[in-house]
């Protein structure tokens, strides 16, 4: 399962509001405006402000001085959203970015690791688990621990991975990642052959890249000393049969106390439960303001072990807090971003001892049209009417004018950027380049009578090829909502440019703003009858992150009647390209290119720029120039036993 | 005054009681499911409705009001699923916080603007009116976050003499041990209040000097510093004793543009995150606090009547 994303990062598994909260951001709110009534003169096409080029790029620079052992590094949190749940089995409302991959990877790893040095890819060496073997019908998975040790001398199991999956399966909705009829639900059986093995059967033959991506992805072994229920109870170090998880109910008691236990975070970083750790680092404080304190697992059995003597996550209440503190210079945060917003500010904050990158995450950004809105559901169910749309979305001209260059465009189901193998020629480009004039004969070719900064009307209605399409009446105007999330100053200058340019072709947008929280909530699968349907268009900043469904498959966005399919997008041929490309098949590559085609000629949603930001979304990612071993991970995960300082 | 003071605390429960009511019906009418929201959109219709049930949200409005009070009663004020943490978990770790903060902000200003106030009132359009005057009405006018960041500008980035953030120790005592970090963020504060009580000072002295008792103190020799300091400050200090108290609330409220601008997370930024995130709970916690905040400050305020005026007399 991958997780929304805002403009800017947030918790929960998708990101909550963030982009121009700071006061710094209204002002520029107002600049903006200013900005959009004197072009509102002339032409809509945006501007591109002088010099707002980032010079950064992806390429990491060596540091400068000699290597040290031991120092601090410190690290800016994205604005409110600091780690805030430990226990890695993470229900629905603690499932992000935030506790994942800024917390609790640092503590407990994973099974198998995934994004290292900006590709989007498995790393063997990082995992704690060697690649999974198959059985010939690829119903049965095998997977071989490597000599791992926990913190309290106890070495990793597959016991404690079977740990994992106990608490899962006694109730999979207590997973925040869960979805219905996948993982845990796809696991028939699981056996522990020896102390290094775990066999995983399944109820069906599966995609074997796919299946590591998106479900032994969420694999995260548990120490034994933690299957208890009750506080004072021995922790266990080895399984007499008769442990609590070994039950259903017994799971469920141990999942509860965990996860009751995980609620007081003031006794993290003292907990004898959360201090048994197999990670590379350990936390050694953690306070109410969200401020985190790591220092290296001296236990710790994998590869690179830590330098730094002190990994210190900051809490920041604002995007402006974040740049002021940046711009007081290197020594005091190590590594930060510079706000979309403030990105022109680049020159004035490098001097102070930074580089500048331009990262990107796994995800894709689109906005939602509702194919189910009573009123406006059969103009969006009209693949020629998606298409036109697209036309009129600008992204070049955004990027350049509102995002001073922090985001690239983003053309399809699959992202170019962080460099993955699974994007085909259909992330680089795509024919919706555009232009108001295709976008008009589309619309006039299938029937509509275009007025420019009028009101285009539908004048032959029926279903016939050069017609208007299904549900849709003569003299019909196009005339919807969009809302959008209220703060970030791009999102809300490129939805006013897209206003401006639909009415170019005679295309009502109206436009709203919410908390994103409230766009994140109003989109939601539905049926034309159901009040909940009343939304249009929704549009909460950030689309979608590949993350911890690493895979770039589908079925949890476009598929019929998946959980994150709010438009209500149906297409046959669409299921059975998503499907294929989940099962197994002699060329699984070719299964992703045949979908991530076909959606681009689809559109269920309508792209728009991705901004760059990584592992904190949405601006620039600075780091200090006196800091080496940094390298971006394309899943956000960080990775600071990797960090050393130099003098 | 005994009398008085314990119908005036019916009046609050009484006011208090109405408060949460109205807030709690406000929010709930707010677009959005709750449990959506809080447990993701992968959430199933089982999943909402145990979820619902086990938060009461399945209950009418009136019960879920009802279950709040009878929390409340007992002391609990909610968990945050946003925050992972009890309210008051969240509450008792920033309000003090927010008192250090902004009660010494709202201390400075009143040094300052009492004795501004009167010293324009008594030198009234003269030079040092007219300047006092135009620096009030220019940090009156005055966004606080752009007062903030021309400090933070001056003070951090360019000169480097203070840091551009609060003190980030979570406990107050830990606060305390970096007391530079206070005084751009109580500058900020103190200087947007200023104004406002330098104003109400200066006009409230006017009005005294016009009594006859300063006249009569005038005549019968008294020195002008006494007259000053026993006659006139005091019968002056009556509106700004009542501004002050009405301030009180804003000890939670009013440092949302400085929390945000100086790293400080505190009870208002607090507040607007959680309606940004519609968290319930820490909402409800914090407008009980601000309202609890409200009425005591009502009624301290009218105690200082009583003690400024000897006129004013409750019985």
């Amino acid at each position: 399962m991958g997780k929304e994303q805002a403009a800017s990062s947030r918790t929960r598994g998708y990101h909550g509001p963030g982009w121009g909260r700071g006061p710094g951001a209204t002002l520029l709110v107002i600049v903006a405006a200013l900005a959009l009534v004197a072009a509102a003169c002339g032409k809509s096409t945006p501007k591109a402000s002088s010099g707002a080029t980032p010079t950064s790029g992806s390429s990491i620079a060596p540091p400068v001085g000699n290597k040290t052992q031991g120092g601090t590094v410190t690290w800016a949190e994205a604005p409110q959203v600091s780690p805030n749940y430990i226990f890695p089995v993470d229900n629905g409302q603690v499932f992000s970015v935030a506790n994942l991959d800024y917390f609790q990877y640092l503590l407990y790893r994973p099974l198998y690791w995934f994004g290292n040095n900006y590709k989007a890819t498995v790393d063997e060496d990082y995992s704690i688990a060697n690649p999974p073997t198959w059985s010939a019908d690829s119903k049965t998975v095998t997977i071989t621990l490597k000599p791992w040790k926990w913190s309290n001398g106890e070495t990793v199991t597959s016991r404690d991975v079977a740990f994992f999956l106990n608490i899962l399966k006694a109730k999979p909705t207590n997973y925040g990642a869960y979805v219905p009829t996948y993982f845990p639900d796809n696991v028939a059986s699981y056996t522990e052959p020896d102390a290094k093995t775990i066999v995983i059967n399944l109820t069906q033959a599966y995609n074997h890249d796919w299946f590591l991506y998106n479900e032994l992805s969420q694999l995260t072994p548990l120490p034994l000393a933690w299957d208890v229920t009750a506080d004072g109870q021995p922790a266990p170090t080895t399984d007499n049969g008769k442990l609590p998880d070994s039950t259903p109910a017994g799971a469920l008691a141990v999942y509860a106390y965990l996860n009751g236990l995980a609620k007081n975070t003031a006794g993290y970083a003292n907990s004898p439960v959360w201090s048994v750790v197999d990670g590379p680092w350990k936390l050694a404080n953690y306070t109410n303001t969200g401020e985190l304190d790591f220092v290296p697992n001296p236990a710790f059995s994998g590869s690179p072990k830590a330098t730094i003597a002190h990994f210190n996550e900051v809490p920041f209440t604002s995007e402006d807090a974040e740049l002021n503190e940046a711009k007081t210079g290197a020594n005091n945060l190590t590594i930060g971003y510079i706000p979309q917003a403030f990105v022109p500010q680049e020159s004035s904050i490098l001097p102070k001892g930074y580089d500048a990158y331009t990262l990107f995450g796994f995800s894709t950004n689109y906005f939602i049209p509702n194919l189910h809105n009573p009123t406006m559901g059969p103009v969006f169910s009209q693949l020629y009417f998606r298409q036109a749309f697209q036309e009129l979305v600008d992204q070049k001209g955004w990027i350049s004018a509102y995002t001073h260059g922090a985001s690239i465009p983003q053309y399809g189901v699959i992202p170019a950027n962080p460099p993955n193998t699974f994007a085909d020629a259909s992330g680089q480009s795509y024919p919706w380049n555009f232009s108001i004039s295709a976008a008009s004969k589309l619309l006039s070719d299938h029937g509509w009578k275009v007025v420019p900064n009028g009101q285009t009307t539908c004048t032959s209605p029926g279903t016939g090829a050069n017609q208007c399409g299904a549900g849709i009446t003569q003299g019909e105007a196009i005339t919807f909502t969009l809302d959008y999330q209220a703060g970030p100053v791009a999102l809300d200058q490129e939805m006013k440019n897209l206003k401006s340019d639909a009415a170019q072709a005679g295309i009502t947008v109206n436009l709203t703003t919410h908390p994103f929280n409230q766009v994140i909530g109003a989109a939601v699968p539905c049926q034309p009858t159901d009040p909940k349907c009343a939304w249009q268009v929704q549009n909460w900043g950030g689309g979608w992150i590949y993350s911890p469904d690493f895979y770039p498959s589908g079925e949890d966005l476009f598929a019929t009647g998946a959980v994150a399919n709010y438009g209500s997008y149906t297409d046959p041929k669409a299921d059975a390209l998503i499907a294929a490309t989940t099962t197994e098949t002699a060329n699984p590559q070719k299964a992703l290119n045949d979908y991530q085609d076909y959606m681009q000629q689809q559109l269920p949603v309508w792209f728009q720029p991705n901004a760059a930001g990584n592992p904190v979304p949405g601006g620039l990612t600075i780091v200090s120039t006196h800091l080496g071993g940094f390298s971006a991970n394309a899943f956000q995960a960080l990775t600071p036993e990797t960090y050393y300082l130099t003098q | 005054m005994v009398g008085y003071i314990v119908r005036r605390i019916g009046q609050s429960i009484i006011v208090l009681l109405g408060l949460t009511l109205l807030v709690f019906v406000m929010e709930h009418l707010l677009p959005g499911s709750i449990a959506r929201q809080i447990i993701g959109p992968r959430a199933t219709q089982p999943e909402i409705a145990e979820f619902n049930h086990v938060n009461y949200l399945d209950r009418s409005v009136l019960l879920q009001y009802g279950h709040y009070l009878n929390q409340l009663v007992h002391g609990n004020l909610g968990f945050s699923y946003t925050l992972n943490r009890s309210v008051w978990n969240v509450l008792s770790s920033e309000i003090p916080r927010d008192l250090l903060l902004v009660g010494t902000s709202l201390v400075v200003a009143v040094i300052i603007a009492v004795p501004v106030g009167v010293a324009q009132a008594v030198r009234r359009n003269s030079l040092v009116d007219y300047t006092a005057t135009s620096v009030s009405f220019l940090l009156y006018s005055m966004p606080s976050f752009a007062l903030g960041l021309i400090l933070i500008q001056i003070f951090a980035i360019q000169f480097a003499i203070l840091p551009p953030e609060a003190p980030q120790s979570a406990g107050v005592l830990g606060l305390l041990t970096h007391p530079s970090g206070f005084v751009l963020p109580v500058a900020t504060l103190s200087l947007s209040v200023y104004a406002l009580f330098s104003r109400y000072m200066r006009s409230s002295a006017i009005d005294t000097l016009a009594q006859d008792y300063i006249r009569t103190a005038r005549a019968k020799g008294l020195p002008e510093r006494l007259v000053l300091w026993r006659h006139l400050v005091r019968n002056s200090l009556v509106p700004v004793a009542t501004l002050v108290g009405l301030s009180l609330p804003a000890v939670f409220t009013f440092g949302l543009i400085v929390e945000q601008l100086f790293n400080f997370p505190g009870v208002g930024l607090q507040y607007f995150t959680a309606a940004t995130q519609q968290d319930y709970p820490t909402m409800l916690g914090i407008t009980l606090l601000v309202g609890v905040a409200t009425v005591m400050g009502s009624l301290l305020a009218d105690l200082a009547y009583a003690a400024l005026d000897p006129r004013v007399r409750y019985s």
